[in-house]
């Protein structure tokens, strides 16, 4: 026997062989793949509200590595880049009206009858996160995660942790999350004392230091595959925050008592520049605690599949809320799909959610005229659109359109304001590209 | 077929995937009862009691002797269905029994594809030979269970004998059927296979051995010598479009011992090798 034979190729040989064997030629290729140990999942958005308000463009990517026994490593990072403006929550007046800038270092004017906007609010964003998942034992499954994010004036730090575990044969699973924050606060030309006025440009004299809060976040949850077409997901949620929640950057219009116009200052404004009406910084309680109740069903029938969710929530800040959600993905040929999208949302104002500031009434405790703690609803409408490419992996698109629109409570109006356009409705198209690999 | 035999198909309803258990169940089983060695009255067993007369097979019979004897060609004579007369005196169990030399030589006097009279549709063996078709039967089996699925025109299913398996056809509801393979030891973590298309056959078992004097005999024997093949891997595991092509793949490596990689760079057909 050779020990040099060498090696031939044998597969035509004994394909021809097998073809005689089993009577026909085999009808298929052959398709065997080990799954990569790295999985990649990447996405672009773009954020745009109308009336040049706020622009968000964001990057963002999740790398994950698959090891053993399910074990994975995920690494995430996240770039937003925020320009625009937003509303600084004065009210609208019919002569123009001019603001110092947050960083006390100048001003900008808002024409008469224009919703005053504060445009020095761009800012970068960077996040990352970590996550490690564990199965523990053959039904229990373990997360533990970090997370950590800055930008020029907020810095934050997280870490979270989930167990969840299995039951009846796999169709029950109960699981159960903590999450703690500790987030830090240094705004532009220091968090000013609330319910002090905004002072002329280069006055921080009623400015403090960094402030801080902390969140702490518990949630409760169980998944049950009630039928071969239908699995159902109820949680509750405790949300705890802190600490300085006040947004810093925004104010409230001190006003007349009859006539609802804002207070012109006293005194002329300084060659620097300074505020034309009195405005107060807005005060927010230093404790926040939120109940969430969601519920979810993904319902399969002949191919498509439903995603209906509802969540409500209520806090101590006497908000409550209740979103509505449903997505329909429906498949087409080759591993495409479209999926519509549509979600209800509405809100009650804060309890100490303010149109502004009546000077002849004692000074409230806490006020603020941001309109995200109003009383609105919002609708989005959107369409997804993905599809699997050439090289087996997935990509997508989506496109939405965001309506807000909101109420002030009659009991808020004074005066002239009833002329007005009291709520800063908005309009928002969302645009995101995905890729999976 | 020794193994647990299981089909995993995209139904929707329960009694279709019975239906088509049992469609896949019964070709198993007649493949068995026809060409098992055990089976009184099999094909294999008629002309293992010829005792040195001449035996007529029918069709299927003959597909399979031509089949083997195209391997024993192809492997330059490793691959022998008359080779399974030396488990009488080999028996992998882990133990450390060698047989002696001359109890060797004693049954290679009975081996040997070269000396069978086999001119299609006739078969005659000297006496005191046998053959022995496990080495095929069972990739064979996987092979024609989803042919036969096939042609019923069933949804896409795996056929999966004792870790031979085929698909009939690509899945619609996933993206692949998820194969695992084992490891190096029965503990050690499975290898993951995304198979989408085709047939994986693997060769070898961790389990059977024997082991003296610090030197491992893995169970796969050489006819030519008598012996295990030295240096052969614990296990190959080849994806080919056949079941049947994919073992005999497998197969053929692990007789080649040191040489098995070698031997499936050559081949063309994706391939892993424990050793």
């Amino acid at each position: 026997m050779s020990r040099t034979e060498g090696n031939k190729p044998i597969s035509a040989a004994l394909a021809a062989a097998t073809c005689s064997l089993l009577g026909s030629a085999i009808p298929t290729q052959v398709d065997a793949q080990e799954p990569s140990d790295w999985d990649f999942n990447t996405s672009i958005l773009y954020y745009g509200e109308d009336n040049d308000r706020v622009e968000d463009f964001s990057v963002k990517a999740i790398a994950r590595r698959m090891f053993v026994d399910d074990r994975s490593l995920s690494l995430g990072m996240t770039v937003d880049v925020l320009t625009g403006a937003t509303p600084n929550g004065a009210i609208k007046q019919d002569v123009v009206q001019t603001f110092t800038r947050p960083s006390g270092n100048g001003f900008y004017s808002v024409g008469p009858g224009e919703l005053p906007l504060d445009d020095t609010f761009k800012d970068t964003r960077v996040a990352l996160t970590a996550n490690w998942q564990q199965p523990v034992g053959d039904t229990s499954l373990v997360n533990i995660g970090g997370s950590v994010s800055s930008e020029y004036d907020y810095t934050h730090l997280g870490i979270n942790a989930k167990v969840a575990r299995d039951f009846n044969q796999r169709n029950t699973t109960v699981s159960a999350g903590l999450a703690y924050s500790m987030d830090d606060l240094d705004p532009v030309g220091g968090a000013p004392m609330p319910l002090t006025p905004m002072l002329d440009v280069g006055d921080t004299s009623n400015r403090m230091g960094d402030q801080d809060k902390d969140v702490l976040d518990v949630v409760l949850g169980v998944t049950q595959v009630v039928s071969r077409t239908l699995v159902v997901q109820a949680n509750y949620s405790y949300s705890y925050s802190d600490g300085y929640l006040t947004d810093p950057y925004k104010v409230l219009s001190l006003v007349d008592g009859v006539t609802g116009d804002t207070l012109l200052r006293t005194g002329g404004i300084p060659v620097e520049g300074g505020p034309s009406h009195q405005f107060l910084f807005e005060s927010r309680p230093d404790e926040r605690t939120k109940h969430s109740l969601y519920t979810q069903a993904k319902y399969y029938v002949d191919g498509k599949v439903l995603d209906i969710s509802y969540r409500f929530m209520t806090d101590d800040w006497e908000i409550d809320s209740h979103t509505v959600d449903l997505r329909y993905r429906w498949p087409l040929a080759g591993d495409s799909y479209i999926e519509p999208h549509l979600r209800f949302y509405t809100q009650s104002e804060a309890e100490f959610y303010l149109l502004s500031i009546d000077n002849s009434q004692p000074l409230p405790r806490y006020a603020s005229n941001d309109y995200r703690l109003g009383d609105f609803d919002g609708i989005t409408a959107g369409l997804k659109y993905g599809w699997r490419t050439g090289a087996g992996n997935d990509m997508s698109v989506r496109v939405e359109w965001y309506q807000q629109s909101g109420t002030v409570p009659g009991s808020q109006i004074i005066g002239n304001q009833a002329n007005r356009d009291n709520y800063p409705d908005l309009n928002a198209l969302i645009v995101q590209f995905g890729y999976r690999f | 077929m020794g193994s647990p035999c299981e089909l995993v198909c995209e139904c929707v309803k329960r009694g279709d995937a019975s239906e088509l258990s049992q469609l896949a169940a019964e070709e198993a089983w007649r493949i068995e009862d026809k060409f098992s060695r055990y089976t009184g009255g099999s094909a294999v067993a008629r002309i293992n009691e010829a005792n040195g007369e001449a035996i007529t097979v029918d069709d299927e019979t003959a597909d399979l002797l031509d089949f083997a004897a195209t391997l024993f060609e192809l492997s330059d004579a490793r691959f022998d269905i008359t080779s399974g007369v030396l488990r009488h005196i080999w028996s992998f169990d882990g133990g450390t029994k060698i047989p002696r030399q001359a109890d060797i030589e004693t049954v290679r006097q009975n081996i040997g594809w070269s000396r069978v009279a086999w001119h299609r549709p006739e078969l005659q063996m000297p006496k005191g030979m046998e053959i022995d078709l496990g080495g095929i039967g069972k990739e064979y089996a996987v092979d024609r269970a989803a042919k036969r699925l096939r042609e019923e025109g069933a949804p896409p299913c795996l056929v999966n004998f004792g870790g031979d398996l085929a698909t009939t056809a690509a899945p619609r509801v996933r993206r692949s059927w998820r194969v695992g393979i084992e490891g190096k030891t029965p503990d050690a973590p499975e290898r993951r296979i995304d198979l989408r298309q085709g047939a994986l056959a693997t060769s070898g078992d961790a389990r059977r051995f024997l082991e003296k004097d610090g030197v491992r005999y893995s169970h796969i024997l050489d006819p030519r010598t008598g012996w295990p093949v030295p240096d052969a891997p614990r296990s190959i595991t080849v994806a080919a479009e056949s079941c049947t092509q994919a073992g005999m793949i497998s197969t053929l490596a692990m007789l080649k011992g040191a040489e098995a990689e070698g031997f499936l760079e050559a081949q063309n057909v994706r391939w892993w090798c424990y050793r």
